[in-house]
């Protein structure tokens, strides 16, 4: 071989190597920065982790922590998230707070609002998206926040049921804020037109709204479809898509009823919306700015946890079944149940499931069948929070504690 | 060859009625299945069933004990989410205390629930002893679920209430059942799952069910099944309001010395009568009563405790007026004393008005004293009017009534 060769192959497989990182490696920049994570998808690819019973999944640490369900957003070596804690049985606070990704130790709490009471689990649903320098979060009580990354600081705050007239939902405002350039992106559910809104990220004033509707617990999605960046949102029966500047680009009266899960975008024009009540799903599929039904189902009901759509199959709770099913037919591929209404996330080709109750399970992503990996009690108690996932490890957060796995 | 052409005929006669051919498959069906639970024979001597396990709702897991018996009784003690409940059914009646509805004590389940609870009451299959318990069955054919053949069976209970039942082709053993359910009380259809299948002392039980109902999620993990186990048949009875039991020293069949007030201020005997008491529901004990001071008097009196005002209550109705009176009162230091100085009648003050008390005194288990009194200035000071002196009666002297 002669030396320019060798010199080649030497460099191609150091850049096979590190664009193909192997064993819980990722590509770099895939932070969890928001709600189900950079794609608000609940999948990072090109990461390949070892299965559980070759290397059981290592704590790193283990938390007790404020009620809530909001998801752990990691940041820059920060997690981010929301909690709330008691005073006393009747009044308590809600709070933006930081800790230390590599320990778990609190770094700052900032009090955004009165705590959330409820018989289901107390504490606020929504999950904060993280910017450069701040952190976005919605209070239980309709509080749109920004705060500093650095030392928790309030910069600005809209009170929606003060300023729109939004109400509050029977499980309080739940919308995860999405960040789309200079702005902050939420459902409102406000009068006059105020169901969605757009606020500046570094003022909170008001940028754009849009669409009819009360709170409802939809969370908006960011992506392109045919090529076009717009924003997805689906409160009571319908469907809207708008561009970044809050016009409307179509929308859909839908037969599905106030979906909690997020909506999916696939194959480039294709949107999968499920929720628990007939018919179940639907799939639209969007051309020249029309929407249209290409089929539905009663094979995948999701509750409050989103489904994950990969290669053509979507893996959700099906209410509490865990399930595969075609996207193209609704065909039921395989079911597993037993983990009650648990969430799941997609890491490379597995499915990473954590159930009501804890046990953190590693599934092939494949119609194929079921084919567990491997399973650990991670955590114990009330677990309705879907798993972040960044640079190798794991995070949990069951409704009082959070914990760090490593899964090399 | 007549005897021939006429046997054809039968052949092709009973290929054509499928009715018969599917009872027979039902049957059979059914046979098999009973076999894999672990046999009729077994389950015969099967008269009751304690049940300790793992509920989980809400997706918070908790301990949970029931009891079944063979007569269709029924009680658990579990936890729903957070909330402790508790439920009896005595094969035809039940009742719930169920935190959840806000309703702190025990209360009669709806038409919806009893179907429910008669559920929960069989042996875990319906298919045992089915004709016994006049339930129909009728085979409806096979179906593929969750890749598995399935034998599916509609059993229809006396109630008129319907389930389909799943049974899985090679083991004869149930996988899925959709039934009606009910959630916080209002009807929902249900599916159930049963996987992990164990023998007990020769029996075939499903130590983990799964239901699920609109987006709600039950989970029922078996740890113990003790057969034939003792059991405190009050289980299965509604309980009494803590409250109102403090009165259960009235229940029962007793003779009555009626003593009225006469002229010189002294008590004169007026014969004697007969009261029985009865506990008619969870907050409510009965009085029949009848005697005659000068006109005739046949009451009828209904104690209740009032967790508002945290005081009991009478609503007494003669008959010889028509007409109800409202009491109330508390018990103190073995003393009960009712009487209408809070009630009104009327809108408008009235100064003259009598008012009436009753105290309830020398309260033994079988004996006591009611003193009847009056008081003109609305309860400043009461004048004496009667003594009835309960005593309780004994076997021999119960009367026919």
């Amino acid at each position: 071989m002669k030396k320019t060769n060798l010199l080649f192959t030497i460099c191609a497989l150091l850049f096979s190597a590190l664009l193909n990182p192997a064993h819980s490696q990722e590509a770099p920049n895939q932070e969890w920065n928001q709600f189900r994570g950079a794609q608000r998808s609940g999948s990072t690819d090109n990461v390949e982790l070892t299965s559980f019973t070759d290397k059981e999944p290592k704590l790193v640490w283990k938390k007790k922590l404020g009620d809530g369900f909001s998801e752990l957003t990691i940041s820059g070596g920060n997690i981010y998230t929301m909690i709330s804690e008691r005073k006393d049985s009747i009044t308590g606070d809600e709070f933006i707070a930081a800790f230390d990704e590599k320990t778990g130790d609190e770094v700052w709490r900032t009090k955004v609002d009165n705590m959330f009471f409820d018989t289901f689990g107390d504490g606020p649903r929504s999950t904060p998206a993280i910017g450069e320098k701040n952190v976005y979060s919605l209070s239980s009580y309709g509080k749109l926040s920004a705060n500093s990354k650095k030392d928790g600081k309030t910069l600005w705050q809209v009170d929606f049921m003060k300023e729109y007239g939004s109400k509050i939902p029977r499980w309080g405002f739940s919308s995860s804020p999405v960040l789309v350039g200079n702005n902050v992106i939420v459902e409102v559910g406000g009068t006059d037109s105020r169901a969605f809104m757009a606020f500046d990220k570094k003022t909170g004033k008001e940028v754009w709204k849009k669409g009819e509707g009360i709170a409802t617990y939809n969370s908006p999605v960011h992506g392109k479809i045919n090529d076009k960046e717009c924003i997805i949102f689906a409160n009571g029966r319908k469907v809207y898509s708008l561009t970044t500047a809050g016009d409307t680009l179509w929308t859909y009266n839908s037969p599905i009823s106030n979906p909690t899960g997020m909506p999916i975008v696939f194959d480039g024009n294709k949107i999968f919306i499920s929720a628990v009540r007939n018919p179940g799903f639907i799939v639209l599929e969007v051309n020249n700015n029309k929407a249209k039904e290409i089929s539905r189902g009663t094979s995948m009901k999701n509750d409050y946890s989103s489904s994950i759509y990969h290669d053509g199959y979507v893996y959700g709770f099906h209410v509490a079944a865990l399930q595969c099913i075609s996207v193209k037919t609704g065909e039921k591929k395989w079911t597993k149940r037993g983990y009650g209404k648990g969430s799941l996330i997609r890491i490379g080709d597995q499915l990473l499931v954590l159930s009501d109750k804890g046990k953190l399970i590693q599934v092939k992503a494949t119609p194929e069948a079921y084919i567990e990996l491997g399973n650990i009690q991670a955590i114990d108690g009330k677990s309705w929070t879907a798993p972040s996932f960044t640079n190798g490890k794991i995070y949990l957060r069951n409704l009082t504690e959070m914990a760090c796995y490593e899964l090399k | 060859m007549k005897l021939k052409k006429l046997q054809a005929f039968f052949l092709f006669a009973l290929f054509l009625t499928p009715g018969i051919l599917v009872a027979q498959t039902a049957e059979e069906i059914i046979a098999k299945h009973i076999e894999a639970h672990g046999g009729a024979e077994k389950w015969e001597k099967v008269e009751a069933l304690k049940i300790k396990g793992r509920f989980t709702a809400f997706s918070l897991e908790k301990d949970f004990t029931s009891y079944k018996t063979k007569c269709g009784a029924y009680y658990s003690d579990l936890y729903l989410g957070e909330q402790h409940v508790f439920e009896g059914f005595n094969g035809n009646c039940g009742w719930t205390i169920d935190p959840w509805q806000e309703i702190e004590y025990a209360r009669n389940i709806n038409s919806s629930e009893t179907n429910v609870f008669k559920q929960k009451a069989e042996f875990f299959t319906p298919f045992l002893n089915y004709k016994k318990k006049d339930h129909k069955v009728e085979y409806i054919g096979k179906e593929n679920v969750d890749g598995e053949e399935m034998f599916v069976l509609k059993l229809t209970r006396e109630d008129g209430k319907s389930e389909k039942w799943y049974l899985n082709t090679k083991t004869y053993l149930e996988y899925k059942c959709e039934a009606p359910w009910v959630d916080f009380a209002q009807p929902v259809p249900a599916e159930m799952y049963f996987d992990d299948f164990r023998e007990v002392d020769g029996i075939t039980i499903p130590f983990f069910i799964e239901r699920t109902f609109w987006q709600r999620d039950r989970i029922t993990q078996i740890e113990s099944v003790e057969i034939n186990p003792k059991i405190d048949k009050s289980l299965f009875t509604m309980p009494k309001r803590k409250e109102i039991s403090k009165l259960a020293f009235m229940e029962g069949d007793w003779d009555v010395k009626l003593e009225f007030m006469g002229r010189r201020g002294t008590y004169r005997e007026r014969g004697t009568t007969e009261s029985c008491i009865k506990f008619a529901s969870t907050n409510l004990l009965q009085e029949k009563i009848s005697y005659e001071n000068g006109f005739p008097n046949n009451l009828s009196i209904n104690f209740t405790y009032d967790a508002g005002t945290k005081k009991y209550r009478i609503a007494a109705f003669n008959d010889f007026t028509s007409t109800f009176d409202m009491f109330q009162g508390e018990l103190k230091d073995n003393v009960l004393v009712m009487e209408d100085t809070q009630v009104s009648y009327s809108d408008k003050p009235n100064a003259t008005r009598m008012c009436r008390q009753f105290t309830y005194i020398k309260i033994d288990s079988n004996q006591f004293t009611v003193e009847n009194k009056v008081s003109t200035d609305e309860g400043k000071t009461w004048k004496p009017q009667a003594r009835l002196t309960y005593t309780r009666k004994v076997e021999d002297t119960l009367s026919k009534k």
